[in-house]
């Protein structure tokens, strides 16, 4: 009902958000928000601690016994693993695809993002730290793949620790980027992209399998909610595909592709 | 940089900080976690029971909390904020999703009574520090206007989400939220939290 509303500003929450004033789905949006404000992020760390000092100050000496059963109580309890800085995902890279001629070719490895990508702050959600890892652009720890509760999350995980993962790159004549990570022997892929060029809500970007046997859908790109980079999407049935392509197609998507590829990503052979 | 700021409530020096304790309850040490408790036991207890009411379910909640605390602790990052605003975070949200999930078909006008018996400063436990701090939020809550303060304070003593605070005081969401968020910059401000 509203939340197109707050989606559209969702600065504004960082008050109720810091005073738990929020309903799940909102909290959900705006700590998704946060990750890509880092002005937003230090702002509610600095409410949070407010909100605590409000918290504090209505002390109470706590029930007696309680704190018996407490110590009993944790006795019983397995502590949660510590913050353990997991090694980034060394993802071999493959030469940049082309299509602007002047692409920058290197044949290295490269174990971290290009500078060009997003960087990303604290506060991480899942999609963001599954983004990151794709990325290559920062360490994921531990704690953060154990929060990961989302089903894409746990693909996206599986493919970039299998062996035989590879990353290609591509760009857009526009400034728009992509990148693939591939496992041929998990048959998946996952295909991030950044900042390509806003679309009327007549079109969308649609992601495609080009192979042997023809081209099909691999989905679309959807901004998320508050315009920002589409989400990682995870493309299962790899085959014998050789290329990843971008195009606009009208909205809702295309059975073909109707127009010309904006980026077209080889893909590494197994 | 900020020339001046209140210390953070935090203990006296040449005790370990909550930091430090939290580190080592993270490590399974339970006399750090006994120390630990020590330090929030009072304030997660007295938080939850501002926001619940009822004593038996307090107690019952922060008993959670604390045990959360253990479990825990090694979630703790200090650069994303202090040991006790991570616990009070813990006690605050808790409290609040108990009484989120109690209230399906439960009756407003019963929380709205219990918010009319509103005495944010009147059941602390007596120690210097604490009503130190006490007298210097009251200062600060009475330099935000009425609306600012109502929709701080109905949200957080209260549990009240942004929607019921804008039904209550009969204003629209976009100004509670914008009262909320300006409320909080001046108490934080004024009560000089470090950023």
């Amino acid at each position: 009902m509203n939340g197109a509303l707050s989606g559209r500003d969702p600065h504004t929450l960082a008050g109720a958000y810091a005073l738990d004033a929020v309903d799940d789905a909102e909290r959900l949006r705006f700590e998704e928000h946060l990750e890509r404000c880092a002005e937003c992020a230090q702002e509610v760390r600095g409410f949070t601690e407010t909100a605590a000092r409000l918290g504090h100050a209505v002390a109470l000496a706590p029930p007696p016994g309680m704190r018996e059963r407490v110590l009993a109580q944790i006795g019983h309890v397995r502590q949660l693993p510590p913050v353990v800085a997991l090694p980034v995902p060394e993802i071999p890279e493959v030469p940049e695809a082309p299509p602007s001629p002047r692409a920058r070719r290197t044949g290295r490895s490269r174990r971290s993002g290009p500078a060009w990508w997003p960087k990303l702050t604290a506060g991480l959600t899942a999609v963001s730290v599954a983004a990151a890892v794709v990325l290559g652009v920062m360490a994921i720890r531990a704690q953060d793949l154990l929060d990961m509760s989302r089903q894409d999350n746990r693909q996206i995980a599986a493919v970039l620790a299998a062996p035989d993962a590879r990353a290609v790159t591509g760009r857009t004549d526009t400034g728009g980027r992509a990148r693939a990570v591939i496992s041929r022997s998990r048959d998946r892929l996952v295909f991030v992209s950044s900042g390509l060029s806003p679309l009327p809500e007549s079109s969308t970007y649609q992601l495609w399998r080009i192979g042997p046997s023809g081209t099909t859908s691999a989905g679309l790109l959807r901004p998320d909610a508050s315009g920002g980079d589409p989400p990682p999407v995870v493309v299962e049935g790899i085959g014998g595909t050789a290329t990843m392509g971008v195009t606009v197609e009208p909205a809702g998507g295309s059975r073909q592709p109707t127009s010309t590829p904006l980026i077209m990503l080889t893909l590494p052979e197994a | 940089m900020r020339a001046e700021h209140e210390p953070r409530p935090r203990e006296d020096r040449g005790r370990p900080g909550l930091e430090e304790l939290l580190e080592r309850v993270a490590r399974g040490d339970r006399t750090a976690f006994e120390r630990v408790y020590e330090q929030v036991a009072g304030p997660v207890y007295g938080v939850v029971l501002r926001v619940l009411r009822d004593p038996a379910q307090s107690e019952e909640v922060a008993q959670e909390v604390l045990v959360e605390v253990w479990r825990g602790a090694a979630r703790f990052e200090s650069s994303r904020g202090s040991a006790m605003s991570w616990v009070m975070t813990i006690a605050h949200r808790r409290a609040v999703d108990r009484v989120r999930s109690a209230q399906a078909g439960t009756d407003r006008e019963t929380r709205a009574a219990r918010l009319e018996v509103h005495r944010p400063y009147d059941e602390v436990a007596e120690s210097v520090q604490t009503r130190l701090e006490r007298e210097r939020l009251r200062r600060c809550l009475d330099g935000l206007t009425e609306l600012q303060r109502e929709s701080v304070t109905f949200a957080y003593y209260g549990g009240y989400s942004y929607r019921e605070v804008a039904e209550l005081l009969k204003v629209p969401l976009a100004t509670v939220k914008t009262r909320m968020r300006d409320g909080l910059i001046r108490m934080r401000d004024c009560l000089g939290v470090e950023r």
